[in-house]
């Protein structure tokens, strides 16, 4: 029951911690934003806060925890501790997507995004169409069938690239593949949070499923679970969760690596709480990434710079903390 | 002495890529005993289990409580088999409680949390297999014979009709070994269930199973009764599998009448042993003629 404790006390300081980098987060930027000028009703003050700050602080939020999850599922159900949205192909499909949008279609922000949340859903239904050819169907025929979709995604990309025009399109790429959360506005948010709170529900009412999952095949089969199904179902969640996200912030990198691990040095487990800390790490991961990536210099820089940045030193301190 | 057969194998044949592992196994299992699985490595005993829980594909018929398996969902057939392979595939790290909580999930909905009165349950049977007060231990960092007792922990709350254990002692020391053994004895014993249980350890067979089957490059050679069967017979199917064998009726401490096993191996070891009573070689030992060579074990071999 004292790990029980311990494992709240931690819950509650991540809340804590991702409420002080949301604060933050609403009040840092280009434009000047204070709360008094928010209580005087200046008209743009408020316009900045209800069309871009606030959007951009709830993509933080929801994009980190829904990064962090899917890491979580991946991890458990592929038992590879370094399994991420890569290892299915879901974002080398949405950043060929994305060039692909950048280049055919018109360069507004929306194609973009739609255009690389359907290469992302492409990449995992051709993944899993593969495994199909497969009579043994397990994962590790998952795996090898995500390393040759990754890489013709990857393929696909490169000649994109090689025919985009390099002043404006490929810059745009490079960009669009660093990730950032500086093209989020009001009304690109709904949609991504739809389909992300569905995903999470299914993720969470799932639960006890994945923890199943992650037992070998036969073992798991004979506890009841519809093994082939089930893993389909899960994945396909973890998946639509990821390319909903990136296709509106870009390839963010790390989070969906390093959120779980941190949360399971903290459970020292696989259940419950740490799908919920692995989220919530992601989260703030995320957040204050997103600070820096907009206060360190006067531009923009791409957010992932800073999720490694942050995230390695602190997995470091973590792993040498336990040891 | 009879009691009417819970499950029901005939003629099952499998193998893989072209070799034939098993050819036309049929058997059946006593209600409210074990069955122990005898047989050399690679003989086709654990084979013969995933093909009994449709792990395998396979050819034959099987019937539980005279229905067939081959007709029921996955998760019907989870709810009447449990299984246990030889090692648990269990990868991640979990604590205790969490592991045998498992065991309910062909029960249960599949959104549903397990009840209070399920985790109880979950903690009784850790108690049960001597890991009371480990429940938020984790898993992985258990010794492989603490593993096997959480996974019988699992299999207690389970509450199948037929359990498939493949070697689920391996691990396990002396005592724990036949503590086990007589759990699973009594979890059985007058209960509408049976088990099948792969052994290597001959002398548990002849101590738990009321009849052991005796499985020799995929077939079954003989099934034994030890409680009615002649030394003889017995002896016979052993050594097919075994090589030379001694087997040995006797009383234990308490009166009980046991049979134990010993093999003759050891008079073919390299160095060659010496006989305890004269300075003579292994080769002669047998020759040896001394009141002493004849006196260990107590008993009247055969």
């Amino acid at each position: 029951m004292d790990k029980n404790i311990r494992i709240k006390k931690y819950l509650i300081s991540a809340l804590l911690l991702i409420f002080a980098g949301t604060v933050f987060s609403l009040f840092t930027g280009k434009y000047p934003l204070t709360f008094a000028l928010l209580r005087g009703g200046n008209p743009q003050a408020v316009k900045v806060f209800l069309t871009l700050r606030l959007p951009r602080t709830c993509m933080a939020l929801l994009g980190g925890f829904g990064l962090g999850a899917a890491g979580y599922v991946y991890q458990m159900v592929f038992r590879n501790p370094l399994a991420s949205p890569d290892i299915i192909g879901v974002s080398s499909g949405a950043s060929a997507g994305a060039a692909f949008g950048i280049l055919f279609l018109s360069a507004g922000a929306f194609s973009v995004a739609l255009a690389s949340f359907l290469g992302g859903l492409a990449a995992v239904l051709l993944t899993l169409a593969l495994t199909r050819l497969a009579p043994g169907r397990g994962q590790g025929t998952i795996v090898l069938a995500g390393i040759a979709v990754h890489s013709l995604a990857q393929t696909l990309l490169m000649i994109l690239k090689l025919t985009a025009d390099p002043e404006r399109e490929l810059a745009s790429i490079e960009y669009w593949i660093m990730g950032s959360l500086s093209g989020i506005s009001l009304y690109r948010l709904p949609f991504t949070a739809v389909v992300c709170f569905l995903c999470l529900a299914g993720i969470f009412v799932l639960h006890r499923q994945i923890l199943l999952l992650s037992v070998d095949e036969e073992e798991s089969r004979m506890l009841g679970v519809p093994v082939g199904k089930m893993r389909l179902t899960v994945l396909l969640l973890a998946t639509l969760l990821t390319a909903a996200i990136i296709s509106l912030t870009g390839l963010i990198s790390f989070i969906g690596l390093i959120a779980p691990h941190t949360a399971r040095l903290i459970t020292r487990d696989n259940c419950f709480p740490t799908l919920l800390l692995g989220g919530l790490s992601g989260s703030f991961l995320l957040i204050t990434a997103d600070i820096l990536a907009r206060s360190v210099s006067s531009g923009e820089l791409p957010v992932s710079i800073f999720t490694s940045l942050l995230g390695v030193p602190f997995l470091l301190y973590l792993m040498l903390k336990r040891a | 002495m009879e009691t009417s057969s819970l499950f029901l194998a005939e003629n099952i044949s499998c193998g893989y890529g072209g070799k034939e592992v098993l050819t036309e196994v049929s058997f059946s299992l006593p209600q409210g005993s074990m069955t122990g699985l005898l047989g050399a490595n690679g003989s086709g005993k654990s084979t013969l289990l995933k093909a009994l829980c449709r792990q395998i594909p396979h050819r034959g018929n099987c019937y539980l409580e005279g229905q067939s398996l081959a007709n029921l969902s996955q998760r019907q057939l989870a709810r009447r088999i449990s299984y246990i392979p030889q090692q648990t595939g269990i990868h991640a790290s979990l604590p205790l409680l969490e592991v045998v909580l498992m065991g309910f999930n062909p029960t249960l909905g599949l959104l549903q949390n397990p009840s209070v009165s399920q985790r109880n349950a979950a903690r009784a049977a850790l108690a049960r297999v001597g890991l009371g007060g480990m429940e938020n231990a984790d898993y992985l960092t258990l010794s492989e014979g603490q593993k096997q007792l959480c996974i019988l922990a699992r299999t207690i709350v389970e509450d199948t009709s037929l359990l498939l254990l493949d070697e689920p002692d391996s691990a396990l020391d002396f005592h724990n070994r036949y503590y086990g053994m007589g759990m699973l004895q009594k979890l059985l014993l007058g209960k509408n269930k049976a088990a099948l249980i792969c052994l290597h350890d001959p002398a548990l067979a002849l101590d738990f199973c009321s009849q052991l089957l005796i499985l020799k490059d995929g077939k079954c050679t003989a099934s034994l009764h030890p409680a009615s069967d002649s030394l003889p017979r017995m002896k016979e199917a052993l050594s097919d599998i075994y090589g030379p064998i001694s087997l040995i009726r006797c009383t234990d401490s308490l009166g009980q009448k046991r049979l134990m096993l010993l093999s003759e191996l050891v008079h073919f070891s390299n160095p060659p042993l010496t006989c305890p009573a004269c300075p003579q070689q292994a080769a002669e030992y047998s020759s040896c003629n001394s009141p002493a060579a004849g006196d260990t074990p107590k008993g009247e071999p055969i």
